[in-house]
């Protein structure tokens, strides 16, 4: 039916400046029109699994933090709290709270960083600005708090290695005071933009069966209605005893996404105070042998990462110093196969929109 | 006033003169004006400058940065802060190996940047600076003695056709040069301009009709003198003619018009399609390298200059004080505001590039066919009936 010269193939990525890191795009265009999308994944694979297998448990918790280099916090907690699930540690309570705090402060890095890319993607470079200024606030926390900023290995098995630093409550109980300021910056400039809504609604569309068939989760599934959120729905860390909300929104588009990942950050700073205000007093580290050596034992433990869901599957062998197995469920590599499905029929310009919505960090998903 | 009889030798060098200024004045108000974008979006997006983030302190670049350090100790200098990287960014164009891709169409490659920067040079030899005479030479003067130097290179009587013609020659130095780079990612660029280039003409060309029928002239110098709103005198002294004041509605919607075609017509946010850098990585020019891409950068930023020129010229009163046709509420008795001066329309044309770049800042990129829609939807309908509304008031009134 057609020639071959009606339809130009091109590659995008792996060197491209909004793949988002090392993403390669296979596409078909006729004209502008995106026929046909392969995404080809693997140019920042390092075999991180495999590499932890022959590692103990206390050394992969490095590992972690190169993953998703965006959340490093989030994936310390879901390791750390996936060898306390295997070894059935017990983590003090004031650790508990300290490590919510973290991972909510994680989450508003990381959102920060999506919403900094994904409006530069689309040309607003203002934003990419605005949001690198507050990010550069909550780097500075976590450098105060464990003496680095991108990999921070913030957490120990069975709690924290120290606990807070003099003058680091009030530093993030100013960065709290401002920041609502800084996201009501953010909308001026956004949400009611003309250009701005018209590049993302109805852009890159995914309904919530398509999700859940392809397993996307976190935020691109929300946007959908889909209000599953693995805080609300399995507890972990110290989320039981937080209020806060899930936001969802029916209209599964670029622009939904953009507003519940808006709100999500607003409710991570509302479960942040909360951590502050209600602080526990006690130890910070549970009682761990020198050495953990593993039953024969299987666990699968999932946290909600800023992307979706992040999962540790573990298997223990006895008496070994290190994993027999050990996989990661990491959620950018689920959301990006939704990624053909999303943007053919679309224009070259929405593809754009899309890698920028779903929020990809090579790094996970190639690990 | 009549002028002089010259020779052939005397206009032409006269001519040059003028040519060498005028050169001058864009190609220096083209590194001020990149400049100034570094400044003014650093001050809008609140980055830190470059005194803090540049690394090292050897070499060339190191020399610079030690002289931005202590240009930010004086207490005057600290705003040019960032100025030695003029010298840096012409530096590295220099040195920069100029590469031609494999299979490239050679000579198409290597003529397109000329095309564009040429044409975008062109386009001011018609532009009336300053109507009449700037100085005469002395009569010491070889060659020129008693000649007038005027403000306008060539001041002929079909200067806006023949500056929308040669504006139109720039696109293909665009579209050449993605076509002849053999990549795709340029072919792309290349044709996004031609479509948004050839749409946006249309709506340009019909807001720039509006000053025509109302000052009933093609000619620069006489279309800016009328479009001030002053009148046209007779050798006695009786008003000929004057710009009725309700002309003002359809040039104050032309202005917008324009200037929104002008900013699709020079590729500036919102509508830098054929360079969109986020989907195209740089459009025509990713395969361009060293002086030839920064002809092209050049270009683009004469082409702001040309916009920010017309719009001042027909739309803001060139240089006349008061913009959209109020100035003859200034009579010409009060020295300074009743006369035309330079400085006037240096500037509002440095206020509309200061435009250029706010806007930048502020706004988001539309897609590829939203900026088609905006050309024939919106922009199109919006110009012809501006024009009917400007030609039926200057008919009934």
């Amino acid at each position: 039916m057609f020639d071959a010269t009606d339809f130009m193939e091109i590659n995008m990525g792996p060197q491209h400046p909004s793949t988002h890191g090392v993403l390669r795009l296979k596409l078909k265009l006729s004209g502008e029109t995106v026929m046909a999308c392969r995404p080809v994944i693997g140019y920042l694979h390092r075999g991180v699994e495999k590499i932890c297998e022959n590692k103990t448990f206390f050394q992969t918790q490095v590992w972690t933090d190169r993953m998703d280099y965006c959340s490093a916090v989030a994936n310390n907690l879901g390791w750390a709290e996936s060898v306390e699930k295997l070894f059935g540690i017990t983590v003090p309570r004031r650790a508990q709270y300290i490590r919510t705090m973290l991972a909510e402060y994680n989450r508003l890095a990381s959102h920060l960083i999506w919403l900094a890319t994904h409006a530069l993607d689309i040309g607003a470079m203002t934003v990419f600005l605005y949001a690198f200024r507050e990010r550069e606030q909550i780097l500075d926390l976590f450098e105060s708090f464990c003496g680095a900023r991108l990999t921070t290995t913030a957490f120990r098995i069975g709690g924290l290695r120290e606990d807070f630093p003099p003058g680091f409550e009030k530093q993030a109980r100013a960065f709290l005071d401002r920041f609502p300021s800084c996201i009501e910056e953010y909308e001026i400039l956004l949400t009611e933009n003309r250009i701005w809504k018209k590049r993302t609604i109805g852009v890159a569309k995914l309904n919530a069966e398509d999700a859940i068939a392809l397993g996307v989760t976190g935020p691109v599934l929300r946007a959908a209605g889909v209000p599953f959120d693995i805080r609300k729905a399995f507890p972990y860390a110290a989320y039981a005893e937080m209020d806060f909300e899930v936001p969802t929104r029916l209209e599964a588009d670029t622009y939904a996404r953009y507003q519940v990942r808006l709100e999500e950050m607003k409710q991570s700073a509302r479960i942040i105070r909360q951590c502050l205000d209600g602080l526990p007093e006690g130890p910070t580290m549970a009682k761990l042998p020198k050495i953990l050596r593993s039953e024969v034992n299987e666990i699968y433990h999932a946290t909600e990462s800023p992307k979706g869901e992040l999962g540790y599957y573990l298997v223990g062998e006895k008496g070994s110093l290190n994993p027999y197995r050990f996989h990661v469920r990491a959620p950018g590599f689920a959301n990006l196969q939704a990624l053909p499905h999303m943007v053919e029929g679309g224009l070259v310009a929405d593809i754009i929109a899309a890698i920028g919505t779903l929020d990809v960090v090579l790094g996970e998903i190639d690990r | 006033m009549t002028p002089i009889a010259m020779t052939l030798t005397q206009t032409l060098v006269i001519a040059l003169i003028q040519c060498v200024i005028v050169a001058g004045f864009v190609l220096t108000l083209v590194p001020l004006t990149t400049f100034a974008e570094r400044k003014v979006l650093g001050y809008l997006q609140q980055r830190l400058g470059a005194t803090r983030v540049a690394g090292g302190l050897i070499g060339v670049t190191g020399g610079l940065n030690r002289g931005m350090w202590a240009m930010g100790k004086l207490p005057f200098v600290s705003i040019l802060r960032g100025l030695p990287f003029f010298v840096a960014d012409a530096l590295k164009l220099f040195l920069k190996e100029d590469t031609v891709p494999a299979r490239a169409d050679r000579v198409v490659f290597l003529i397109a940047p000329a095309i564009s920067a040429a044409a975008s040079l062109l386009v001011f030899s018609v532009v009336c600076f300053y109507p009449g005479t700037l100085f005469t030479f002395p009569a010491w003067v070889p060659v020129i003695g008693n000649c007038p130097l005027t403000g306008t290179i060539a001041d002929i009587n079909v200067g806006l056709i023949f500056m929308t013609g040669i504006a139109s020659v720039g696109i293909y130095g665009i579209v050449l040069g993605g076509w002849a780079s053999n990549s795709k990612y340029p072919l792309l660029g290349g044709l996004r301009s031609a479509a948004q280039m050839v749409s946006y003409e249309v709506p340009l060309a019909l807001s720039l009709l509006t000053p025509v029928i109302i000052s009933g002239s093609l000619n620069f110098r006489e279309m800016t003198r009328t479009l001030a709103g002053l009148p046209t005198l007779d050798a006695s002294g009786q008003v000929l003619s004057q710009m009725p004041v309700l002309e003002l509605i359809p040039l104050f919607i032309g202005f917008f018009l324009y200037l929104t075609c002008g900013f699709a017509e020079t590729n500036r946010m919102p509508f830098d399609m054929p360079e969109a850098e986020n989907e195209l990585v740089a459009g025509f020019h990713t395969e361009y390298s060293g002086m030839r891409f920064s002809f092209f950068y050049l270009a683009e930023y004469a082409n702001m200059i040309v916009v920010a020129t017309l719009a001042s010229a027909f739309f803001l009163g060139s240089h006349y004080l008061l913009p959209f046709g109020l100035q003859h509420y200034i009579p010409e008795s009060i020295p300074v505001l009743g006369r035309p001066n330079l400085l006037f329309f240096l500037g509002k044309i440095i206020s509309l590039l200061f435009v250029f770049i706010w806007v930048r800042g502020t706004l988001p990129r539309y897609r590829y066919d939203q900026v088609m829609a905006v050309a024939w939807k919106y922009l199109l309908p919006l110009a012809i009936l501006n024009l009917f509304l400007a030609a039926t008031i200057r008919y009934c009134l």
